[in-house]
């Protein structure tokens, strides 16, 4: 159903994009909802923490903190306050860290994305890789390597394998260092930074890429599966193709539909996950910033991550329900 | 069930899982009479690799406390939490999801939105926000758990649900004037069990991975020892004693296999299972 | 309004001669404890400190927090310093006199400092920072500077106070990190909390801010036009924020940092630190925050309001066994809310309660608590507070030897937000274990955990006990306004004394400051707060 009331009609594409985001508006409001209403139930607020941190205070100057911060407002003035401000693009002001939420997610965005882009490339390379390896040699020694060890993978803790890696690799043969994001001051430029910033990225990207690697080539190993079966791969052998060609662009071309949306979907668990990997290998990302945020109360940061990351969640599965419909013309936009 | 059991008993991984799991929750169970007392305990002397000390078979951590102790106890935690919580997720699950796909309407509209919220928030975010929050005990950890889980069975039990409302058999359950709770009770439900009961096999184990990273964050119940919670006890000690942590995570790794190898073995025993009943 | 060219009216010797030791004598102090052999310092180097968790600001005028007070300390200086005796020297303020009748503080500010950005530092950045910071929106600084009633600041080098009644304790709160000097030119008619500068500080110190990158580092740089040449030696400060525990002792281990103070460190580390080659153990140094762990009632339970019962848990905690397993030996028994290090206020002449199970056991039989049919006599909750380890374990160990008594405690966990909440706002406890500031003197610090006055729900460590006792309070006020040093001690002697009797709270451990740092680095823990001192004699000795 079209909700948009124009003179005529939109063409399908709109309205499903019109439709969708609708959608996604009242979804993103329905998340700001449940965070600032979890947070808000949580014993204990800002001025606590600051207080108490403090050592020492009166009530003079806890109550003037509280006015500061429109703490002393009942919680449902306060989420108004916050959606009005939403209206006009503000995340709201971080009291802990004196600055705009937004400022502080793009100052913290630039490890992350690095973090998660690079993890998901290695995972989604890996899982094509592995997944037509494992679907041409169907059921043999090598199918059965490749299922144990995406087993394991799936299988072993994030923050264990971060701990055995920086092991390995850091304290052991001392090839990677252990944590942060570069080597602070070492005056290096150009090739020679990107290098540096490469050695401290590999062990955290492989970490947060593992468990994906896993999910994405036992799923593209069992798409590969599906798509193999179907006739019009049967017809492409017929014709005489080699078999490389029906494998990489016929079958992988389809396969990698139920794969691009499961990528998609995990866009969110990535993110939560990074907490994790950020923790480990002390990468000064914006899982590790919500997670102080958590113990600082500090509502609007903590807010203004879940909702930025939900936004993000949501673009993406638009974009990849409407790469995906673009795509494969069986499927309708209604 | 036997049928069942007979074409579970065929996957030869999956059997290997069921033994597995099933070791783990014998040595869980027995860890009162094996390693009796409180794993918290600083019997041991600190330091000791596994070996060293025959008493300390896996050696103690850097307070002293027996690792094997730790591990026995360790067990009870994380299957205790991660069985109560897919269970709990599954119900709450299979009823939202039922009823949204069985009523439709706003009610599916409002369910829906719901459930897609709950699983917009990056998941662990969630329930380290829950956790944090409502102070770490055993019920805020399943809890947190619950939340992040719930909606893909939801969803799951709607599609299930909307697939059989239209089904022959529940039209003639209608026509006798079956009651809605009774037709969603006994024809729509039981059908749907395959999948769900599949689900909730992986959501033990992923409720055992939440609750491990949970506690190796500080967020792990403070009154008992956890698996996660070693790891995290272990990492200061990584340079010269990294078995510490090295030996819980392997103990995570293998109880998470042998579930999903199960979750496995029952996803392709039950569906043709299944399938083929409720045609 | 007295005449300020004639306060000081004359005094006796005795006085004068106390006075004049405090006026001179810290120029001439030989550096105690820390000098670390005869090499001149090396110029030049950088010196990495790992610090947790970020600071809100960059000026501990606005925030109290560690972090804060670590970086803002080596950008700004203070009116005084302490050696680590805690006697006052000189640092902005070159002589200060008190009046006679205490109601007046004259201060001769240093000539030829500048801020950073090249204007004169003068009297009336004092008189804005006191009047309008310190005053209204320093948390401490409230209290502590309640008495001031006006700042005169006759001449840009000269700056007076007067005060409604004599606040002894003043002088001892001072220091950079407590009281913080900010340019009143940057801030007049600003709104204090947003001013940019918060981030961005411009001090009379010895570092220079020269950048901050959020969630990742701090960079100082050194003041080429500090008033104290030729210092300072190091060319580079920088403070990178390790949140982790571990990652900051890897950090260490691996040289990545060169500094990890008191609050950073994991004592179960320190043997592993001690024995390895490139690094220093430096014990003490941090007298000026020197704080005690306390066992705290509340007496609002009728259970607790038995002196008996109160004693039966003292008899019943090994302070001796936390000390040497919890803290590893770095610290002191505390035998009250002073701390040793205190030695002017300090006194061990107090009721002592050994560990004795069976007094404690006898105790409580007394007071009625008989053991039921499983043996127990109590059941309480237990709150330690959720900061860092040892309160966590010296908890665990006190559920342990009074479960031996039959008394169960009941530990329960919350995040620092939850536990200020539950304790101190919704007062729903029965116990608690925690760590305060009891440091540099006790009318502004130990005084709020017992001053009835200071009973305010809502407000995060102040009476959570709800001690009210007459005596108690007149003993604490009385000494607040007393000029004279050694009646002074002698009212927080008696002070001492009343409470270790009535025992509202049980002081346990006065824990011991300890920093690890790289060999090469030197010098920087000269003053009584340690390694939140400014740095300016810190150098590294090239390798």
């Amino acid at each position: 159903m079209s909700a948009i009331a124009i003179g005529f009609r939109l063409p399908p594409y709109a309205r499903f994009l019109a439709r969708r985001i609708g959608q996604s508006l009242a979804l993103v409001f329905c998340t700001v909802l449940i965070t600032f209403t979890v947070i808000n139930l949580a014993p204990g607020d800002m001025v606590d923490v600051m207080a108490g941190e403090a050592g020492a205070a009166d009530a003079g100057y806890i109550a003037l903190l509280r006015q500061r911060y429109g703490l002393d407002q009942p919680v449902p003035v306060r989420l108004l306050h916050y959606v009005e401000q939403l209206g006009h693009f503000d995340f709201g002001y971080s009291f802990r860290h004196n600055k705009p939420v937004l400022q502080l997610i793009g100052e913290r965005l630039g490890a992350t994305a690095l973090l998660m882009g690079s993890s998901t490339i290695l995972a989604i390379t890996g899982a094509v890789l592995l997944g037509i390896m494992a679907a041409r040699r169907l059921n043999t020694a090598t199918d059965g390597i490749i299922s144990v060890l995406a087993l394991l993978a799936y299988a072993t803790p994030v923050f264990w394998v971060g701990l055995m890696l920086i092991l390995v690799f850091s304290v052991k043969l001392r090839w990677l260092p252990s944590g942060g994001m570069e080597t602070l001051f070492s005056g290096l430029t150009g090739p020679a930074r990107f290098g540096d910033l490469a050695a401290h990225l590999v062990l955290p990207a492989i970490t947060l890429a593992l468990f994906h690697l896993a999910l994405y080539t036992r799923l593209l190993r069992a798409s590969m599966l599906e798509v193999l079966r179907q006739d019009f791969i049967r017809t492409a052998r017929a014709k005489g193709l080699p078999e490389r060609i029906v494998v990489g662009r016929h079958a992988l071309g389809n396969a990698l539909l139920p794969l691009v949306t499961m990528v998609g979907m995990q866009l969110g668990a990535a993110l939560g996950g990074s907490v994790v990997v950020e923790s480990v290998f002390a990468w000064p990302g914006l899982g590790r910033l919500a997670f102080d945020a958590v113990g600082e109360r500090d509502l609007n940061l903590l807010v203004g991550i879940v909702l930025f990351s939900g936004l993000l969640v949501i673009t993406v599965n638009l974009l990849v329900d409407l790469l995906y419909s673009w795509l494969d013309p069986r499927i309708e936009t209604q | 069930m036997s049928a069942l059991w007979r074409q579970f008993r065929r996957n030869r991984p999956a059997l290997a899982g069921l033994t597995i799991l099933a070791l783990v929750v014998a040595l869980g169970v027995g860890a009162p009479l094996i390693r009796p007392g409180d794993p918290w305990a600083e019997i041991a002397q600190p330091d000791l690799w596994p070996g060293e000390d025959w008493r300390f078979p896996f050696g103690s951590d850097v307070l002293g406390r027996d690792l094997l102790s730790g591990l026995l106890h360790g067990a009870r935690v994380s299957l205790v939490i991660g069985f109560s919580a897919a269970l709990v997720a599954g119900s709450l699950g299979t009823l939202t999801g039922s009823l949204a796909g069985f009523y439709g309407g706003w009610l599916d509209d409002a369910l829906m939105r719901l459930a897609e919220s709950f699983q917009t928030i990056p998941a662990f975010l969630m329930a380290i926000v829950i956790v944090a929050l409502f102070s770490p005990s055993p019920l805020t950890i399943v809890l947190s758990i619950v939340a992040v889980s719930w909606p893909g069975v939801a969803r799951l039990v709607r599609a299930e649900t909307l697939r059989l409302r239209a089904a022959d058999f529940v039209l003639a359950c209608r026509s006798f004037g079956m009651g809605d709770a009774r037709i969603i009770l006994t024809q729509i439900l039981p059908n749907c069990l395959a999948p769900v009961i599949v689900t909730i096999s992986v959501m033990v184990a992923s409720g055992i991975l939440i609750e491990a990273g949970l506690s190796f964050l500080g967020l792990g119940d403070p009154s008992q020892l956890s698996w996660g919670t070693m790891i995290a006890i272990g990492r200061g000690s990584l340079r010269s004693a990294w078995y510490m942590s090295a030996i819980p995570g392997l103990a995570i790794l293998l109880t998470v296999m042998a579930i999903n190898l199960i979750g496995d073995g029952l996803n392709d025993a039950l569906n043709p299972y299944l399938r083929d009943r409720s045609k | 309004m007295l005449n300020p060219m004639n306060i000081s009216a004359p005094w006796p010797r005795r006085r004068l001669l106390k006075a004049g030791l405090a006026f001179g004598a810290g120029a001439f102090l030989p550096r105690l404890e820390f000098a670390r052999g005869a090499e001149a310092p090396a110029r030049g180097g950088q010196l990495v400190v790992a610090i947790f968790p970020e600071p809100p600001y960059l000026t501990s005028a606005l925030s109290t927090l560690g972090p804060a007070q670590v970086v803002s300390g080596k950008i700004f200086d203070g009116l005084l310093t302490y050696a680590p005796d805690l006697t006052p020297r000189p640092q902005l303020a070159e002589s200060w006199q008190v009046g006679a009748d205490g109601l007046s503080v004259r201060f001769a500010l240093r000539p030829g400092v500048t801020w950073h950005d090249g204007t004169p530092f003068t009297s009336a950045d004092v008189a804005y920072s006191l009047l309008t910071i310190w005053k209204q929106l320093h948390s401490r600084g409230r209290s502590t500077f309640a008495n001031v009633e006006a700042v005169e600041s006759p001449d840009p080098l000269t700056s007076i106070w007067r005060l409604s009644k004599p606040a002894p304790y003043l002088l001892s709160a001072l220091a950079a990190v407590e009281s913080q000097i900010v340019p009143k030119h940057l801030y007049d008619g600003t709104d204090p909390l947003t001013n940019p500068h918060n981030l961005a500080p411009v001090g009379t110190g010895p570092f220079r801010f020269a950048g901050w990158e959020r969630g990742n580092y701090i960079v100082l740089e050194r003041n080429p036009t500090y008033w104290d040449q030729p210092k300072p030696y190091l060319d580079r400060i920088v403070f990178r924020v390790l949140p982790d525990a571990a990652e900051r002792a890897n950090a260490l281990e691996t040289g990545e940092v060169q500094l990890l103070m008191s609050s950073g460190v994991q004592l179960s580390d320190l043997a592993r630190f001690g024995a390895a080659k490139e690094l220093a153990v430096e014990r003490g140094g941090y007298a000026y925050t020197a704080g005690i762990t306390s066992f705290e009632f509340n007496l609002d339970r009728p259970v607790f309001q038995d002196v008996r019962v109160r004693h039966a848990f003292a008899h019943a905690i090994d302070r001796d066994f936390i000390l040497k397993n919890v803290f590893y030996g770095y610290g002191a028994i505390a035998t009250g809310p002073i701390p040793p290090s205190l030695t002017q206020f300090y006194t061990a002449d107090v009721p002592l309660y050994r560990f004795d199970l069976a007094k404690a056991a006898a105790l409580l039989d007394e007071a009625g608590l008989k053991p039921d049919a499983q043996g127990t006599r109590l059941t309480v909750n237990f709150d330690p507070a959720p900061i860092g380890d040892s309160l966590q374990r010296a908890a665990e160990a006190i559920r342990d030897t009074l479960g031996r008594v039959g008394v169960k405690l009941q530990l329960r966990t919350q995040d620092f937000a939850g536990f200020v909440r539950r304790i101190y706002t919704d007062r729903a406890f029965d116990t608690i274990l925690y760590s305060a500031n009891a440091a540099p003197d006790p009318a502004i610090s130990s005084q709020r955990f017992y001053w009835s006055k200071n009973f305010q729900p809502g407000v995060a460590f102040s009476n959570g006990s709800h001690y009210a006792s007459a005596e108690a309070d007149h003993l604490l006020e009385t000494a607040q306004a007393e000029s004279d040093p050694k009646e002074r001690r002698a009212l927080y002697v008696r002070f001492q004394q009343l409470v270790q009797t009535d025992l509202p709270t049980i002081p346990l451990i006065a824990p011991e400051g300890v920093s690890v740092a790289d060999r090469r680095a030197r010098d920087y823990s000269v003053t009584a707060d340690g390694a939140y001192g400014n740095f300016a004699e810190a150098y590294l000795v090239p390798k």
